[in-house]
């Protein structure tokens, strides 16, 4: 295993709000992999909790970090693009 | 049995048009949680407890869920995705090794969540859902009942606080009518009733008196409930007869896109009086090119009914933003930088919108009148209009929506062409009152007299400015409200496409002096109640 980092953007106009942050968890459960959120240079949120992504406050616009915890880089781009996607709104 | 007189009349806003009279069931407030208490008993008997009473609300969840079908489903798997939250059972477990009790410990930790999303208006009705499932697994921990039991033979009307998704997925056939005490216009319990064509007054705070056994009317039309009135009592629908006059002044149509342009044309709308142009740009990523957008609004003026057609310039904000716009979050959104206030950090982006409008406007050789939203002052109206003129062949105007420039209205004779009043935001910032926030429905009801005398002196200071006057807000879509606004001396309304035929005929079933008479009558009123009634009983008398 080997920590890949990606960015992305939030697009959804209402931010990181219950919809998305419920989809993150849910994917990243069934990924079993271990994956972080956070804005650059802060304290990051284990992708675990749909509240505790909540918690982050997070506006349409800003750009955040992911850490990734995967086998390969295939998986963990995978697993960010699926998570870019959800943040379109 | 009661301490109101038979008479008395409870205000609030009325849902749908059926009026109903039953006896009232009041939904009785749910028996007090007991105390969060340390426990006597050990982790693991304290956690299996948790975890059975979260395992129990989530199967009531999927239940309700089953019942009311697929649309409204998702808001309960939402709902258990909180309930069910990895670090809210996480923080649970710690409350739990400091010795807490079940209840206590997930209580605490739902309040800890509730404090990290509190603040922030986007998450209000979140922190709300996940209270309201701390209460259910507290009272399911201690063996008391929530949720509602409502009998299900007989007719009654229920009266409560406000009705949850959850309990209104509970709502029995013998459910004719409701009221609420403090849920507004726009609640999930209004939007039901009015799906189930259920009788319903909302906002009705005076309905606290109501006793169980008292027999009320519950009076949407009216925007009231009369205890022990009789149904013959209630008031009646205004059902105006197409006489196919021409209205006594133009009905145009808002839309917003393509088909609603579409479907203004079939309603038979003359013209549109609001093209709302932000769907153009809020799901887009980066800015469109002038080509692009110039092939876009020619589509939707193509599509448009015959007559004038009124564009808006960008109407976003940072509740509504445009991701490429790069909005930074506001702490009053409906006060900040939107409009055309946005024109100090993106004005090259509003004159790419003019020239794609004018543009557009050239290909389809349309008659475009362009006019821009939050205009709080006669600076803004002219620096508005010398740029549009510098653009494109169009007719000028600003919406009204600031109590500001309905006092500058005068200092803008020969500069702008037209104005168009937003009804909605006037209310807004007139009564001080956040259109989104339920609690306030009745302040931004447009039968307020405040309102209705405000759109007395725009009529009639754009009239003495030779500047003419619309209303786009929607109110204009209210028929009856409309002959207010003829009345009141607009040169035209603009409702949504689904009303313009109930505007148009209640504005050909009336003539100019039966409006006037109306519309100087209202004025004299000095509660919305009064305002409304008296204008519907003068219509009922002209039918």
């Amino acid at each position: 295993m080997a920590l890949f980092t990606h960015e992305v953007t939030v697009l959804d106009p209402i931010g990181l709000h219950a919809r998305p942050a419920g989809q993150i968890v849910k994917l990243v459960k069934e990924s079993e992999l271990d994956v972080q959120i956070g804005r650059p240079g802060e304290e990051f949120a284990k992708a675990n909790s749909a509240l505790r992504l909540m918690a982050l406050k997070i506006k349409t616009g800003e750009t955040l970090t992911l850490t990734i915890d995967a086998d390969s880089e295939t998986a963990a781009g995978e697993i960010a693009s699926q998570i870019q996607e959800f943040l379109k709104g | 049995m009661t301490g109101l007189a038979a008479g008395t009349v409870l205000s609030g806003l009325g849902v749908g048009l059926n009026a109903v009279v039953a006896e009232v069931f009041r939904v009785a407030p749910m028996q007090a949680l007991p105390a969060w208490t340390k426990s006597t008993r050990s982790f693991d008997d304290e956690r299996d407890a948790l975890r059975g009473a979260i395992g129990s609300v989530g199967a009531h969840l999927d239940s309700l869920g089953a019942k009311v079908g697929s649309t409204s489903a998702e808001i309960f798997e939402a709902l258990k995705y909180l309930l069910e939250d990895e670090e809210l059972f996480e923080v649970a477990e710690g409350n739990l090794n400091d010795g807490w009790s079940a209840a206590a410990a997930y209580g605490m930790a739902v309040n800890e969540f509730a404090e990290l999303l509190g603040g922030d208006p986007d998450f209000d009705e979140r922190v709300k859902d996940l209270q309201d499932l701390s209460k259910r697994v507290q009272a399911e921990i201690a063996g008391i009942k929530v949720g509602l039991e409502l009998p299900s033979e007989g007719s009654f009307v229920i009266v409560g606080e406000d009705f949850s998704p959850a309990d209104t997925a509970q709502f029995t056939p013998a459910v004719v009518g409701v009221i609420t005490i403090s849920g507004g216009p726009t609640s999930h319990t209004a939007i039901i009733c009015r799906s189930r064509s259920i009788a319903a007054v909302v906002s009705c705070a005076a309905a606290v008196d109501l006793v169980d056994g008292d027999v009320v009317l519950v009076d949407p039309v009216g925007d009231r409930v009369v205890v022990g009135g009789e149904i013959s009592s209630a008031t009646q629908a205004i059902k105006f007869i197409d006489t196919g006059r021409e209205p006594i002044i133009p009905v145009r149509s808002n839309i917003g896109s393509l088909d609603d342009a579409k479907k203004a044309a079939a309603a038979n709308a003359n013209g549109v009086g609001l093209f709302r142009t932000e769907l153009l740009y809020l799901s887009a990523t980066s800015q469109p090119d002038v080509a692009s957008q110039s092939a876009s609004y020619a589509e939707v003026l193509a599509a448009a009914p015959a007559g004038p057609i009124v564009v808006r310039t960008i109407d976003a904000g940072s509740d509504k933003p445009v991701p490429f716009l790069n909005m930074p979050h506001e702490e009053n959104p409906s006060l900040g930088v939107r409009g055309f206030r946005l024109i100090r950090e993106h004005r090259s982006f509003i004159e790419d919108q003019l020239h794609s409008i004018e543009f557009a406007r050239a290909h389809t050789n349309r008659e475009v009148w362009v006019m821009a939203p939050m205009i709080a002052t006669a600076g803004e109206a002219r620096e508005f209009a010398g740029l549009a003129r510098s653009i494109g062949k169009f007719k000028v105007g600003i919406m009204v929506e600031t109590p500001s420039i309905v006092t500058q209205i005068a200092d803008l004779k020969g500069q702008i062409d037209f104005l168009s009043v937003g009804t909605n935001d006037l209310s807004q910032y007139l009564f001080a009152a956040d259109r989104m926030n339920p609690a306030l429905g009745l302040l931004l009801n447009p039968w307020q007299p405040a309102l209705i005398r405000t759109l007395a002196r725009i009529a009639s200071e754009a009239e003495a400015a030779g500047i003419s006057s619309g209303v786009c807000g929607e109110s204009a879509s209210d028929p009856a409200f409309a002959v207010v606004l003829a009345g009141l001396g607009f040169k035209s309304v603009s409702a949504s496409a689904s009303q313009v035929g109930a505007v148009r005929a209640a504005l050909s079933a009336v003539s100019e002096a039966d409006a006037k008479r109306i519309a100087t009558g209202v004025l004299a009123f000095s509660t919305a109640e009064e305002a409304k009634a008296f204008v519907l009983q003068e219509l009922a008398l002209l039918n």
